[in-house]
């Protein structure tokens, strides 16, 4: 009571100094109404984060400017609880903390609610906070430096303008080229770091160890591999890591960290984004002079940025990639399973610290046994279309080669030894890959060897085509369309290759006719092959399909 | 003596409140589930007797004014204004225009202040004004110029504000009710489950998420939420019949039990226990429920669109499925939101694995809801062949690989969809269930780190 008599004391002084009416109100009330006590919860003193990928991203690494997954904070800390009721603050949360999903565990049977307040203190916040409140508005003399103060009156601050109120009469906030600011009375009782505030109730002071855990967005992770090839490319060196980011303005300091892999369920979360606020705008009445027309773009541009889409201003606070350190640590994660996921344990505690992507060792094999594979997709009907094939590395995630398993998903870079030096050969995608899967990695395309396809004949006569022998179990019956492709593939290398040719037949159509054994795949036609050194082969085909009568 | 001017102080900093209302003040709120909200604000009106305009400044920034209802003793509405004018400095220039403002110029040099007189005339793009006989553009020079308004023109305020003129009968203080909608304030159900993989048993806790964007704080309110969504007749109504890719249905069966929760009509009420401070731009959680040891059933699924084939594996979906009934399940019904599965790791710490939004679920339900997709169970489906048998008549021949890298057997809900008109199963590997006319089920059991496969003939009119 002492307390707000005090405040009331210096109202009060404003108010003659002023002359003013003070609209105490809301003081009076908080005098007057039964708040809860305050109490900040101290530092965590133990930390676990777990982070997961970006929903959706099916394969690839992560993007420092745009990091789409999210972690789960679990936070130890000490609390000290005096008797009644309390608002106990955990100051310093993830500010990408989705505030729905926090649980505190270990505290006494009262909870009444959780809070979070989205708004921060900012000079913005502060403004607002003051609209219809006293202020000191300080007025610096440029020239003698000497200080005016006047009491004052916060009228507004709607669109990014202020205006106030004095004795002389009411005037706009830096509208008049003097060096003007406000001095604030209270710090409008907002909180400078995102904070979670839990009501509780108890009976006696007491000391608990509670945790709080929540998830929090802006964080990611995904696994780099490095692939090494041995000179002779029958087998390959696999190495990885997880790269694991946190874009969240809040470290975690010596925290247990994990990593998940697996893509779980997220539904379109709404997300109340922090207000972060900004800056006291100070926007003026239309500023023209006789020499220069004005440029509606200036208030426009201030009036966007004060206006800006909260999301984007979240995402900005979040991205904002202040220069994301890259710290790498050697020593290998753990791997056991959750559920239908898989959790990578970091052994040691780690410090997963504000805007910084993080390495640590994921798996270390080697003499995998690979074998190269070149393909080509070719749809019937493509007349003259050359395309250059695809070089696919191939190997079996189990033990018999050296791997057996599991491949959270991420991004390879296979590199290749020439000369005693490691080149670069190819960097792709991979998706998550159980034991037991094949592999298949893309190495790009291989100008060296080309496919051409032409259409030799579209004919809807049998006997012109009888010149190649019959697929076995193929019974002509409604066969009414034939066309007779041939693919040419040219190899410039000096080595025989392996060759895949898979075909694309329209709807119901079947290759009835091939110079070569025919195989299948995933339900489509392909032709295995092997396409001499500096040579070429050719593949002629003739397929046939129903034509659709009714849209003739 | 000192302390007694501080008691006078303080009585006027009480006494002085805006348009002649006392702080005694009660508000309820009454929150939907859809981002609509009803505000019953009761208030003392100090009334004068006579024709009078009351404002109100502390009601929701995004008020329906149309949906506002003013109501006291002896008094009649004349009319209702919402006035959404800002005063902004631009306005401010722009309402004075006409009338006349005190500029004082500041001399750089000396910091000696001259005053004038000066007449707004024009504010388009640069303010020109009339000193005299002089015609100026303001600051034209740079120089620092103060501009004094007298007053602040009469519908320019710091906030939108609500405006309601009474003709009152006798003067005095009396109760009033101002009750209105507002969008901004909504509510949701969160909700914790914990899966206890040792003996299959989920942990529910279900939190209310209040939120509140709609400007203003509502201080010590009594809360009301209901799970229902009233019909809104500006809410956008959806076409009918437009084909939607249907979602996995979570609920599989209805429950038919009552619970003991207070209702409105179909609606479920929720009250909150005590009075409550909604502060803008705040998150507030309040628990319903906390239920222990729900048994819950933990499985695959896998859902196969019409001719899907893919040229890797696909995961599996990871299901867990329990009832809301009273018996054996959570025992109340449960209102719309977001359920976030935990389980715990091997050091016994609870990790997340994935959510599942609900819909309002009657007691007695059974829900089955997919967490995510599992890393080791996959599916590869392949159309194998398509064969025209006549004009109308197509058969598919459909291949389905399951693996699993799991140590134990599992069992996979294979789903084949997209089965439309008078489709039937020519032929298949395994006994299907025909669980609509358009899907056919199997349950394929794949296992510990082995595969099965499955084959299925359908012929279609497609």
């Amino acid at each position: 009571m002492r307390a707000a008599s005090k405040r009331c004391g210096f109202a009060m002084r404003l108010i003659l100094a002023a002359g003013l009416p003070a609209s105490g109100v809301a003081w009076g009330a908080a005098a007057m109404a039964a708040n809860p006590q305050d109490t900040s919860a101290d530092k965590p003193s133990a930390l676990a984060v777990t982070v997961y990928r970006a929903p959706g991203r099916e394969a690839g690494s992560i993007d420092l400017d745009d990091l789409g997954g999210f972690a789960l904070i679990t936070e130890t800390r000490t609390v000290h609880l005096p008797a009644g009721t309390i608002r106990l603050r955990f100051e310093g949360v993830a500010d990408g903390i989705e505030p729905a999903s926090a649980i505190v565990t270990g505290l006494p049977a009262g909870v009444i609610e959780k809070n979070r307040d989205a708004k921060l203190l900012s000079p913005a916040a502060l403004i607002a906070a003051a609209v219809g409140k006293p202020v000191t508005l300080l007025r610096t003399d440029k020239k003698s430096g000497k200080l005016q103060r006047l009491a004052g009156t916060v009228l507004s601050d709607a669109e990014g303008g202020v205006v106030f109120k004095t004795s002389e009469g009411i005037e706009a906030l830096r509208c008049s080229g003097l060096p003007e600011t406000f001095i604030f009375t209270g710090a409008a009782d907002l909180a400078a770091t995102p904070t979670l505030s839990v009501l509780v109730r108890s009976s006696t002071p007491m000391t608990r160890t509670v945790t709080l855990s929540y998830l929090a967005r802006g964080f990611d992770w995904a696994a780099d591999y490095v692939a090494t090839l041995s000179a002779d490319g029958k087998t390959a060196d696999l190495g990885a890591w997880v790269t694991l980011a946190n874009g969240n303005g809040v470290g975690f300091p010596d925290a247990h960290t994990q990593v998940v892999a697996g893509s779980v369920n997220r539904e379109s979360g709404e997300v109340e984004p922090l207000d972060v606020g900004g800056p006291i705008l100070a926007q003026c009445w239309p500023r023209g002079s006789t020499s220069d027309q004005p440029t509606p773009m200036v208030m426009q541009l201030a009036g966007a940025t004060r206006g800006m889409n909260m999301d984007r201003m979240y995402k900005m606070t979040l991205a904002a990639p202040a220069a994301l350190e890259e710290v790498v640590v050697a020593r290998r994660v753990q791997q056991e399973q959750l559920g239908d996921l898989k959790l990578y344990r970091v052994p040691d505690r780690t410090t997963v610290a504000s805007r910084q992507s993080k390495q640590v060792r994921l798996m270390d094999r080697s003499g995998i046994p690979v074998t190269f594979v070149y393909g080509v997709d070719v749809a019937v009907g493509d007349d003259d279309a050359k395309e250059p094939a695809r070089r696919l590395l191939r190997t079996k995630n189990d033990a018999a080669n050296h791997l057996g398993l599991p491949l959270p998903s991420g991004r390879v870079a296979v590199f290749a030894v020439q000369q005693g030096e490691r080149l670069l050969q190819h960097e792709s995608d991979i998706r998550d890959l159980a034991v037991g899967e094949e592999v298949e990695v893309d190495m790009g395309e291989s100008p060296d060897v080309q496919a051409s396809v032409r259409t030799e004949t579209v004919d809807i006569d049998q006997r012109k085509v009888r010149e190649l022998p019959l697929v076995p179990g193929v019974i002509l019956r409604s066969v009414q369309i034939d066309e007779l492709t041939r693919v040419e593939v040219s190899n410039a290398r000096a080595v025989a290759i392996p060759f895949e040719l898979r075909v694309r037949l329209p709807e119901g159509g079947r290759v009835l006719r091939a110079d070569h054994p025919l195989g299948t795949k995933n339900g489509r036609p392909i032709f295995r092959l092997t396409v001499p050194a500096n040579g070429s082969a050719t593949v002629r085909f003739q397929s046939g399909h129903n034509e659709d009568k009714l849209h003739r | 003596m000192r302390t007694r001017l501080l008691v006078i102080g303080c009585s006027i900093c009480l006494q002085w409140v805006p348009a002649a209302f006392a702080a005694e003040r009660t508000l309820s709120v009454t929150i939907y589930a859809d981002d609509l909200a009803l505000v019953q604000d009761r208030r003392d009106v100090e009334l004068k007797g006579g024709r009078q305009r009351l404002e109100f400044q502390d009601v929701s920034a995004q008020i329906r004014p149309e949906t506002v209802s003013l109501t006291a003793a002896d008094i009649s509405i004349v009319e209702q204004n919402f006035d959404f004018d800002l005063l902004t400095p631009a306005k401010l220039m722009e309402k004075a225009v006409g009338q006349e403002v005190t500029i004082v110029r500041v001399n750089p040099a000396s910091g000696a202040e001259t005053r004038e007189q000066a007449l707004v005339l024009a504010t388009n793009g640069g303010v020109v004004l009339k000193i005299g006989q002089r015609i100026e553009v303001l600051r034209d020079d740079g120089l620092p110029v103060r501009v004094i308004f007298d007053k602040v023109p009469d519908n320019l305020r710091a906030r939108p504000t609500l405006s309601v003129t009474v003709i009152g009968g006798r003067s005095g203080s009396r109760q009033a009710t101002l009750s209105y909608l507002t969008p901004g304030l909504g509510w949701k159900a969160d909700y914790v489950a914990l899966y206890n993989e040792s003996d299959g048993k989920i942990d529910v806790q279900g939190w209310v998420t209040l939120s509140n964007s709609s400007g203003v704080t509502y201080d010590n309110a009594q809360t009301l939420l209901v799970a229902g969504s009233p019909a809104q007749a500006d809410a956008g109504a959806r076409p009918a019949n437009v084909y939607r890719a249907q979602p996995r249905p979570s609920l599989q069966q209805p429950g038919t039990e009552s619970g003991s929760r207070e209702r409105l009509g179909d609606y479920y009420l929720y009250p909150l226990a005590e009075r409550t401070t909604i502060a803008n731009l705040q998150t507030k959680q309040v628990s319903f429920l906390d239920v222990h040891g729900v048994p819950a059933e933990h499985g695959y699924e896998y859902r196969n669109a019409w001719l899907g084939t893919s040229e890797t594996p696909q995961s599996a979906k990871s299901i867990y499925s329990f009832s809301t009934g009273a018996h054996a399940g959570l025992g109340d019904q449960l209102p719309a939101g977001i359920l976030r599965f935990y389980m715990r790791d091997k050091r016994g710490d609870p990790q997340f694995i994935g959510e599942s939004r609900i819909d309002h679920t009657p007691m007695g339900s059974t829900l089955s809801l997919a967490t995510g997709d599992a890393f080791d169970v996959k599916v590869h489906a392949v159309v194998e062949k398509r064969t025209r048998l006549s004009t109308f008549d197509w058969q598919s021949d459909m291949r389905y690989d399951l693996t699993n890298a799991l140590p134990r057997p599992v069992t996979v809900k294979l789903l084949q969809q997209g089965l439309w008109g008078d489709s039937r199963i020519k032929a298949e590997s395994l006994k299907s269930t025909r669980r609509s006319a358009e899907t056919a089920e199997w349950a394929v059991t794949v296992p510990a780190n082995g595969k099965a496969s499955l084959t299925a003939s359908f012929e279609t009119r497609f």
